[in-house]
């Protein structure tokens, strides 16, 4: 079996290329980024007492920021060392100043500037020689806030806590009824953000190892080795032989990520933040992963063989390549109407067509369970189209590999498809 | 003698409108060397391609190695395109493991005839290093290898000699000549007619994609070579090309070609010169090959 040799040099050389090794590396490394640097954010921001100071021209509201910020330091310590000044009427600028002119010395962190104005016009100063941190500009503008409204409500009668206890917003939650019948909860913007990477993801791969088998033969037709190969080989030997050793290739890097992704996968499932415990995917996803590349992988790669086998020059072949690209554009731009209506007639057919049903079916999956004979009809329907773009390709390819020179029309591929009997 | 090694019967290929090979037939003899020769263009390749199964013939036959076209034996024979490639970016000695194998050769075997090549070939240094960081020189001894690696039965080389250095044609000589003499068959084309004539046994000339000559050397020389005679001298010796017993003539410039007609004493050639130019060599000598090739493609 004179193909086992092709394969295995396919994938050999293909996985000892460096861009494999740097790409099958970044790619986790992004995803983990993607999961792990908010921990990270979490656990090194820096942790230390601010020194504030509170000029209050009102009266009053400086006492009530100060006794609210309450918040403590890992080690049990106070945040923020809140010094309260009154500074009623002219004394306010001066001491404004004053407290300002120490942030820039060093000896104040923080400066929070209450003018009496602040009553109608809503208007407040924070000063910090530090403007990156907005958990902490965020958190005193809702503690000065807070007193601010409260000595509004209590100028017109109102109780601020019971006020603040009737206007309570109403918190939903959002969750959805799975195939089995249990309800889940479910984040569903980290959905969305799982559906767009996977979707990514099989786009890249399918893409890039498409192209990768293109530009391979245009390769061996420019160097000549093909003659070499033909005189040892048959063109369908060569062709399945790149076809599976690319494949496996592909197949590899993917399963890498794959087993990456599952371990963050269950990472986050344990993990005690909220926000990661909701990114746990179903391992099945995974497999349906490897699945769809495999078939988009086998249909596409069919069709970039026969431009690789019909052009001469990379030049000639990226302009057949860009229309093959075409219509893995498609799932792409239909993705978020996708998202917003999985199960509609629209997704359903879309999942169908062959061309598309890789991409658009993994992001039904992802999305909803859908009914298991949609997903075996896809696959069916693939098998289909993989098969027929096979032995279009093996015939091209009989033909085109050994013909140099220009670029040929769609009429030339067509005959030579009917040369090649 | 035994069954031809090659045998290619009415043989045709058309590319469109354009018949590249018009019913050619020839017939290699076991263990010789056989010199496909023509002008470019004249359909060599072409016919070689078909004997190697990488394109089929439109019309008659071919058998190699005892098998008919559709079933010829590719692993028995070992093929040197005329367009050199090799795998830019592969390790020489993977590679050279890979060309065997895929001529059924066994991994193991394969890879101890990589190093007893590229031993022989003084690159055994290079094994591990990319074909691309190889000189040219280099990377054509890496193809003559994977031509050979396979220990084929049957060596088919097209333009075997084009874009070899004088040190790397010698060694490409050798390897023909040691393979020859193991009692294998060599076809090669050219259209260099010196090394036709110190390697071919049998030669074939294509023209336009037709047979225009074919036979021994020894014989295709006989037939041309009946009245010929060789004149070097010093002097003026123009007049020597109108001599009433000259048919036709070659001018190599120091030296000049005649064919005379048929029944034409070269002695009178002779005495003609003798004492108008100083003559250092007088020969009656048959036709180069490369005068038998230009006679007959110029005619054709």
């Amino acid at each position: 079996m004179k193909v086992m040799h092709v394969i295995r040099r396919e994938y050999v050389e293909n996985v000892r290329r460096k861009s494999f090794m740097i790409s099958t590396l970044l790619v986790p490394l992004v995803m983990a980024a993607f999961f792990v640097l908010p921990v990270v954010f979490a656990l090194f921001v820096p942790d230390r007492q601010y020194r504030v100071v509170v000029v209050d021209q009102v009266g009053g509201v400086g006492a009530e920021v100060a006794a609210a910020l309450v918040d403590t330091l890992k080690s049990g310590e106070t945040k923020y060392a809140v010094q309260s000044i009154e500074a009623p009427g002219e004394r306010f600028d001066a001491e404004r100043e004053a407290r300002i002119a120490a942030v820039q010395d060093g000896e104040v962190d923080i400066v929070v500037a209450i003018p009496e104005a602040v009553l109608t016009d809503g208007k407040a100063e924070y000063v910090t020689r530090e403007a990156r941190n907005f958990n902490i500009f965020e958190r005193f503008t809702d503690v000065v806030s807070d007193a601010v409204i409260a000595r509004r409500l209590s100028a017109e009668g109102f109780d601020f806590a019971r006020v603040q206890a009737l206007t309570e917003p109403v918190d939903m939650e959002m969750s959805r009824v799975s195939a089995t019948g249990e309800v889940e909860e479910k984040n569903f913007l980290a959905e969305y953000g799982l559906v767009f990477i996977f979707v990514m993801i099989l786009y890249m791969a399918t893409l890039s190892w498409g192209i990768t088998i293109s530009r391979s033969i245009v390769e061996e037709k420019g160097s000549r080795v093909i003659e070499v190969l033909l005189s040892s080989l048959t063109p369908r030997d060569l062709m399945m032989g790149k076809l599976v050793g690319v494949g496996l290739a592909g197949m590899t890097q993917l399963s890498i990520w794959a087993l990456v992704g599952l371990a963050m996968s269950g990472y986050a499932a344990t993990s005690a933040v909220a926000m990661l415990s909701s990114l746990e995917i179903p391992p099945a996803v995974f497999g349906y992963l490897m699945l769809y590349f495999l078939l988009g992988f086998l249909l596409y790669s069919a069709l970039f063989m026969t431009v690789g086998a019909a052009c001469s020059t990379e030049q000639d072949a990226q302009q057949f390549q860009g229309l093959i690209t075409l219509p893995m554009i498609v799932p792409l731009m239909t993705l978020m109407l996708l998202i917003q209506n999985p199960a509609s007639t629209f997704a359903v057919v879309l999942s169908m067509i062959p061309l598309f049903a890789p991409m658009m079916m993994l992001a039904r999956i992802i999305l909803l369970e859908p009914p298991m004979w949609q997903i075996v009809l896809s696959v069916a329907l693939l098998l289909t189209a993989i098969y027929l773009s096979i032995v279009f390709a093996a015939r091209v390819f009989r033909v085109g590999i050994l013909i140099y020179g220009k670029r040929p029309n769609l009429r030339e591929l067509i005959h030579w498809y009917k040369l090649a009997k | 003698m035994s069954q031809p090694a090659i045998e290619v019967r009415d043989v045709v290929k058309r590319y469109g409108e354009f018949v590249a090979v018009d019913h050619v037939s020839l017939a290699v003899p076991q263990g010789t060397i056989y010199g496909l020769l023509g002008p470019n263009g004249a359909g060599k390749s072409t016919t070689i391609r078909m004997l190697l199964r990488i394109m089929l013939p439109d019309e008659g036959t071919i058998r190699v190695l005892g098998n008919d076209v559709a079933a010829i034996d590719v692993d028995r024979i070992g093929y040197l395109p005329e367009e050199r490639g090799l795998y830019k970016k592969m390790k020489v000695g993977d590679l050279l493991v890979f060309f065997a194998e895929i001529k059924g050769i066994a991994r193991a075997e394969a890879r101890r005839r990589a190093v007893a090549w590229l031993d022989r070939m003084g690159l055994l240094d290079r094994a591990a290093k990319p074909i691309e960081e190889l000189s040219k020189g280099m990377q054509q001894k890496v193809q003559f290898i994977a031509t050979l690696i396979h220990e084929p039965e049957l060596l088919v080389l097209d333009e075997p000699f084009s874009g070899l250095d004088p040190v790397n044609a010698n060694v490409l000589k050798d390897i023909i000549l040691d393979f020859h003499r193991r009692g294998h068959t060599v076809v090669f084309s050219t259209h260099m007619m010196d090394q036709v004539e110190k390697l071919c046994e049998h030669i074939c000339l294509i023209d336009k994609g037709r047979v225009v000559l074919s036979g021994t050397l020894a014989a295709v020389k006989k037939q041309y070579g009946h009245n010929g005679v060789s004149v070097r001298f010093n002097g003026d010796g123009a007049f020597l090309k109108s001599l009433p017993e000259v048919a036709s003539f070659q001018d190599h410039g120091n030296e000049l070609f005649l064919r005379l007609r048929d029944g034409a004493d070269p002695a009178r050639v002779l005495d003609a010169a003798r004492g108008r130019v100083e003559i250092l060599r007088f020969e009656v000598a048959e036709p180069s090959v490369h005068d038998i090739f230009i006679e007959r493609v110029s005619e054709a």
